[in-house]
């Protein structure tokens, strides 16, 4: 086994001195079975591995699959990999381990400070990544390829080499979140794409959406997005919005068991006042007498 | 000055429109409503999406077009999307979702029905076809398979009596939308006593019955407020966006017929007398008293060649399938009528007119070694349109057809359109720019306000502008290509049934 690997552990850690977010980045090549060699065991951090040869049996969150040369993993801190068996295969594949910002979650990262983004542009990149899509991308050997540069840059450290290293995982991570939107919605069918985004609006209502946030959703530029969604449905993002919660309030409102202020910051309103006025601008009744209204037999 | 609104509460949408009393648009909006798929075989609308995006999309047009110009609204009519059940409790509350016509839940009920001889006499009772889009076929589903909920079951209802319902508290259901249910005998207009049975239902758990023309109640003080529409508003009950297509064409009595191609088609006639058809292939629904709207509906139409676009349009840019279709439609342009020897069959989502066969799937058919996208793209289009043709062909069996109207997004594109009149080799009317259910509310308003004396008097005064004719040649061609077409739609019966079987 040869294996290259920079972390924070030694004493003399000149290389990454200047990158406290890069936890670890490495390549290795095997070239015979190692029992134990690569356990089934949880993230630490946001960490994407690039396999260069070889062929992979892998495991993420208990779904096992094959990576192949090209193919990238992508995972969450918190996310369980390894071989299902422990075993290091034999071929050849690099990785890196980059630290989120503020407190480390389950399933959750963003970009830190070191990166050249602005806080808008990391919120989306990450919102992308973390928005549950499969690990693996296939044939993505451009994430390869800048892997490769980073490594590069830190071994030889040439003059301007730290503003070089964060711009091309700001490159990386840029590539990453566009290959999973175009994974997911070629941009051939959006009508599907948009009942997936309405499905995701659901899923979580009581989030206070932006529309940036909408946009990063479904990969697409915000002046764009609004203007599809528009041409589309004929409302704005935002007024699309407050009809999923409405109509969903009205849902609720029908249940006597739950209170106006649960239901206000159920379906996303800042408050039981602001469901109120909104509710009644659109149906007359404020909360409570269309309650009343629906809750007698007819 | 006056205004009439009107408002059509579709399978995708909510549009609403506006028009002077001449009939001229003086606005119109749409919102998006989604169809739900939770199983493959279920179609299901919410109600109070519905609902809240009926009221959002009408508050907006009376903000920005109506009440700044001070129109006056004389009446605001609705007409939505036929075959649609709501169950509701006791409260009128919704129990789950409204089924709608594209749920093929209720399959078993309605090809068990159609092979017995009950099913042949309520077929010919209500006009409506056995099928799983049928209200009764829908409830009997409900009473079989959800015995709980259905006990519990105060009314089953239609998406528009839900919507007229929440604004001003009435049950109600108009001739045309419960024609279209299964349960109506359209020759006494009442509830059907045999159909009621077999759904498992009475009449007390039905909406009231009424003519299209009928005041749906009041509007309720917070609506009248929160729209800012006095409490004189007529709120009239409309029809079925089905007769108000062929209403608003104009297309009225012997000779002529329209045809809707959106994602979906049909193929339809109006007259005075009912279309018995032993084979079961029409519908009959009723406008008035004595007016029926006759013909056939297709499950494949603009969306098939949607799906063709998907996998085949360059989408160089992205998420314009318009764009997209335009290019694929300009190459098939350069292909000869008959796709040189190719033919398809559009069966994708299996058919309803005229073969019935929601087993029925998609052939290209006589693929050779010279063919090229192009012919595929042509051959796709004119799948489609034999498909409509084979319906139209059905029609005249029992009617004359001399003249055609053709509307909706698919079908107005010149290239289908001149298609269309090839195929058929009959001249074909349309306008551009103009949407024929909500002209037929107008016209269905204009008429209960005493514009017009009667919907016939209504229907003559549509002229649709601009006319397409055919070209002989192509129709030659076209019609050796049908022939085959209309032969391999039947002969591979089996085949169909056996290759659904392996894709289940």
């Amino acid at each position: 086994m040869n294996q290259f690997v920079l972390d924070h552990s030694r004493s003399d850690d000149q290389y990454l001195r200047l990158f406290p977010h890069i936890k670890e980045i490495g390549v290795i090549k095997n070239s015979s079975i190692r029992l134990g060699g690569f356990p089934y065991s949880p993230a630490t951090d946001f960490e994407i591995y690039y396999v260069q040869d070889g062929k992979f049996e892998w495991c993420v969150d208990g779904n096992v699959f094959y990576a192949y040369p090209g193919d990238v993993v992508i995972l969450l801190p918190g996310a369980a990999f390894g071989n299902p068996n422990g075993v290091l295969e034999i071929g050849s594949f690099s990785w890196i381990k980059i630290e989120g910002d503020g407190i480390q979650q389950n399933r959750y990262w963003v970009p830190g400070e070191w990166s050249r983004l602005n806080k808008e542009e990391r919120e989306q990149v990450g919102s992308v990544i973390c928005s549950g899509h499969p690990p693996i991308l296939q044939k993505f050997t451009d994430a390869g390829n800048i892997l490769k540069n980073i490594q590069a840059e830190l071994s030889a450290q040439s003059v301007g080499y730290r503003a070089k290293v964060n711009g091309l995982l700001d490159e990386l991570l840029i590539h990453i979140a566009r290959q999973f939107t175009k994974v997911t919605n070629p941009g051939r069918d959006f009508p599907r794409t948009f009942m997936e985004f309405e499905q995701q609006l659901r899923k979580n209502l009581s989030h206070q959406w932006t529309v940036e946030e909408m946009a990063a959703l479904i990969g697409m530029g915000t002046t764009l997005f609004n203007e599809r969604v528009r041409s589309y449905s004929g409302f704005s993002p935002l007024s699309y919005l407050i009809n999923i919660r409405i109509s969903q309030a009205i849902k609720l409102l029908k249940d006597p068991d739950i209170s106006l202020t649960d239901i206000a910051l159920d379906t996303g309103f800042y408050s039981s006042q602001h469901f109120s006025t909104t509710f009644k601008k659109l149906t007359g009744y404020t909360p409570s007498q269309f309650r009343k209204n629906h809750l007698k037999d007819k | 000055m006056e205004c009439i609104i009107t408002i059509e509460l579709g399978t995708n949408a909510v549009r609403v429109y506006a028009f002077d009393l001449q009939g001229n648009i003086i606005g119109s909006l749409k919102g998006y409503c989604p169809t739900f798929h939770s199983e493959p075989d279920y179609s299901e609308q919410d109600p109070d999406q519905v609902f809240i995006t009926m009221l959002y999309v009408l508050k907006n047009l009376l903000t920005e077009k109506i009440h700044p110009k001070k129109y006056k609204v004389a009446c605001i009519c609705f007409s939505s999307s036929m075959h649609s059940v709501l169950a509701v409790d006791k409260r009128g509350n919704p129990m789950g979702k409204a089924i709608t016509w594209a749920d093929n839940r209720a399959i078993k009920e309605a090809t068990d029905l159609k092979q017995t001889t009950l099913g042949d006499k309520i077929y010919k009772a209500t006009g409506t076809p056995l099928h799983p889009m049928s209200p009764l076929t829908k409830i009997a589903w409900i009473k079989n398979n959800e015995k709980d909920k259905f006990k519990q079951v105060s009314k089953f209802i239609s998406i528009k009596t839900y919507i007229l319902q929440q604004l001003t508290g009435e049950y109600m259901i108009d001739y045309s939308i419960a024609s279209a249910t299964g349960l109506l005998n359209i020759h006494k207009i009442n509830w059907d006593a045999d159909a009621l049975k077999f759904a498992g239902i009475n009449s007390s758990m039905l909406p009231e019955l009424v003519p299209v023309f009928t005041r749906a109640g009041k509007l309720s003080k917070a609506y009248q407020t929160s729209l800012g529409l006095p409490a004189s508003t007529k709120i009239l009950i409309g029809s079925s966006d089905g007769c108000m297509a062929i209403l608003g064409d104009g297309v009225n009595g012997e000779g002529a017929a329209t045809i809707t191609i959106e994602d979906s088609g049909a193929v339809r006639v109006m007259g005075d007398k009912v279309l018995q058809d032993d084979q079961h292939r029409f519908f009959n629904y009723l406008l008035t008293e004595n007016r029926y709207v006759s013909g056939g509906p297709t499950n494949n139409g603009g969306n098939i060649f949607e799906w063709f676009t998907r996998q085949f349009g360059d989408f160089k840019n992205p998420f314009d399938i318009e764009h997209s279709m335009r290019e694929l439609i300009s190459e098939a342009s350069r292909v000869a009528p008959g796709s040189n020897g190719l033919l398809f069959l559009p069966y994708l989502l299996g058919e309803r007119a005229p073969i019935w066969n929601a087993n029925a799937r998609g052939v290209y058919f006589g693929v050779n070694i010279k063919h090229e996208k192009a012919h595929f793209v042509r051959s796709t289009i004119e799948g489609i349109l034999y498909g409509i043709y084979s319906i139209g062909k059905t029609l005249e069996e029992h009617r004359k057809i001399d003249t055609l109207c053709i509307n909706g997004s698919f079908g107005s594109q010149p290239f289908v359109t001149q298609m269309v009149a090839d195929i058929y080799n009959k001249p074909v009317r349309l306008r551009q720019n103009y949407h024929s259910v909500s002209y037929g509310s107008y016209l269905l308003s204009a008429t209960e306000m005493g514009i017009f004396k009667s919907l016939d008097d209504a229907a003559k005064t549509v002229s649709l502008v601009d006319m397409v004719t055919p070209d002989k040649q192509a129709h030659q061609t076209y019609l050796k290509y049908y022939k085959l077409f209309a032969r391999l739609s039947t002969k591979l019966s089996g085949e169909f049934a056996a290759i659904a079987a392996l894709q289940h």
